[in-house]
């Protein structure tokens, strides 16, 4: 359960708008953090792994209705500035495919960015206590932590969608002298609460169950965790065992540019 | 994933709909969308559906791989409706959104080039994202290729077969392991090529030469009447649910024609 599979128009408007606002505020602030270093470095790692992660997430496992992420594998690769382009570009792709809904995007971008934040975080702090000939058991554990953590940021985002003061949000302004969110468009087409059917009571649309919806994912999420850990673990392993540069040694994302000029590439113009 | 399935349907295809603008098929995909968040009716979502699916027939896209990609999140959206209890109506109409939403997007990505698609994206958005994005999908589908082919590979090598489900899932993941070095690779061979040709930021992507105007309008004013449909059933529902059933029943005309017309035009 890495990203949200919740159809367009079922969030409420105040809350996928608000993704869309920070996910494209931290796309933006990492874009602006690259341009100091070299971004014919940066794009064809971006690239690769992005691609990387849209070949795994293409993989469905149907019955638990879980698909591989390998979000860990790209945020050890790709570090914190990186990951953040990176999951709002595989999320782009992937609502282009039909794959998940256009208005979650920006809330999408932000759990993949945490995941691939945190799943770096973790590793790196996993690696440092256990030996590094245990990198595979570092990214798997890391794994399992990450997944566990993203998930309940999932099910804290369908519960924020149940917050009928929250859904106010979406047609109205804070009111200064009450410090209430108030309704600015007391007639017309907000008051019909168009884009919100908690709002609407007459057409019948009852609140999604927070609690069930958690027990569900709760249930079949950890089956979906223990496997991408441990393709995770096998994978991390196998590169730490031919290619621990890779791992440790920066990552090739920080090699390709962070701070200093990579052997042979002088930026001169051709 | 068949990517390069879809590529193939988007680059060769032959339709009104391969000749209307790319920001119109956008524009259009945005007043679907719109429907697709404006009602709660599963009826008139089914109804928005069918239309999309005549397009689908009309256009002569590859009907299984349509129905592949639209299907997929309808898995999801399953899961999630049963798991939000909230009835067996509304759960219907979660998946008829992912569905209907699914298909908006599939129509766009099976009738335009994907550097067609990314190139208005490319305008709007910092040099980094615009030209990932491009490389993205490129290396998406050389990485594709050598996953099928590096598994292929191993499993032949070791003798696997289909029901050796802890010895599949090892060679999958070793197949993943190389490739995922195997793309560390291209990534280097990119920025060879990329340094070569004096690449300082915004790969270009040349113009569409020639669209369609009819069919661009056609393909604007078809998803704005979709959205006016929602918009009116969303507002007036009190009197206009009673005949709900009308909307489907006339996507599904719009369906049967496309399919006679396919037939007839084959």
């Amino acid at each position: 359960m890495s990203h949200i599979h919740i159809p367009d128009g079922v969030l409420p408007l105040w809350l996928w708008a608000s993704g869309w606002a920070l996910a494209l505020a931290l796309v933006a602030l990492a874009s602006l953090a690259g341009r100091r270093h070299e971004l014919r470095r940066r794009v064809p790692i971006l690239a690769v792994i992005s691609a990387i992660m849209l070949v795994a997430m293409s993989s469905e496992i149907v019955p638990i209705a879980y698909h591989m992420n390998l979000t860990v594998i790209a945020g050890i690769l790709l570090g914190p500035a990186l990951s953040i382009i990176a999951a709002f570009i595989v999320e782009v792709v992937l609502a282009l495919l039909g794959h998940g809904g256009v208005t979650v995007l920006g809330l999408n971008t932000l759990i993949i960015a945490a995941e691939m934040i945190l799943g770096w975080a973790l590793f790196n702090a996993f690696s440092r206590l256990l030996a590094r000939r245990a990198a595979g058991w570092a990214a798997g554990l890391a794994t399992v932590l990450t997944l566990l953590t993203t998930t309940t940021l999932l099910v804290g985002i369908v519960a924020l969608a149940q917050n009928p003061a929250a859904t106010l949000r979406e047609t109205g302004a804070l009111d200064p002298s009450t410090l209430r969110f108030g309704n600015p468009f007391a007639e017309g087409a907000f008051r019909l609460g168009l884009l919100s059917p908690e709002e609407a009571p007459a057409t019948g649309v009852p609140p999604i169950s927070v609690s069930r919806f958690a027990a569900v994912v709760y249930s079949l999420g950890p089956i979906g965790w223990l496997i991408e850990a441990l393709i995770t673990a096998a994978i991390v392993g196998f590169v730490a065992r031919v290619r621990p540069g890779l791992l440790w040694q920066n990552g090739p994302a920080a090699k390709m540019s962070f701070g200093r000029r990579p052997a042979g590439d002088e930026a001169a113009r051709h | 994933m068949d990517l390069a399935a879809v590529d193939r349907s988007a680059t060769q295809g032959r339709s009104w709909l391969h000749d209307a603008a790319p920001a119109a098929k956008l524009i259009s995909l945005a007043a679907v969308l719109g429907a697709v968040l404006v009602s709660w009716n599963v009826l008139v979502l089914a109804g928005i559906a069918l239309a999309l699916a005549a397009a689908v027939v009309a256009a002569r896209l590859p009907l299984r791989l349509a129905a592949l990609l639209a299907g997929y999140p309808s898995v999801f959206a399953l899961i999630f409706a049963f798991a939000s209890g909230t009835g067996f109506v509304n759960s219907a109409t979660i998946v008829a959104k992912a569905v209907t939403a699914a298909l908006a997007a599939v129509l766009v990505v099976l009738t335009t080039p994907y550097p067609r698609i990314f190139s208005p994206l490319q305008r709007v958005t910092p040099t980094i994202v615009g030209d990932a994005l491009l490389m993205t999908y490129r290396s998406a589908f050389l990485l594709l290729e050598k996953f099928a082919e590096t598994l292929r590979a191993i499993r032949l090598r070791a003798g696997l077969r289909g029901r050796q489900v802890v010895r599949s899932g090892r060679a999958a993941t070793l197949a993943l392991g190389s490739v995922l070095l195997y793309s560390l690779d291209l990534a280097q061979r990119d920025y060879d090529v990329l340094r070569l040709r004096g690449y300082e930021g915004r790969l270009r992507v040349r113009r569409s030469a020639t669209f369609s105007v009819p069919a661009s309008v056609a393909a604007i004013v078809t998803s704005l009447a979709l959205f006016s449909v929602a918009l009116l059933w969303r507002v007036q529902w009190r009197s206009l649910n009673p005949w709900s059933w009308l909307v489907p029943l006339l996507g599904l005309v719009a369906l049967l024609l496309a399919a006679l017309l396919r037939w007839r035009t084959r």
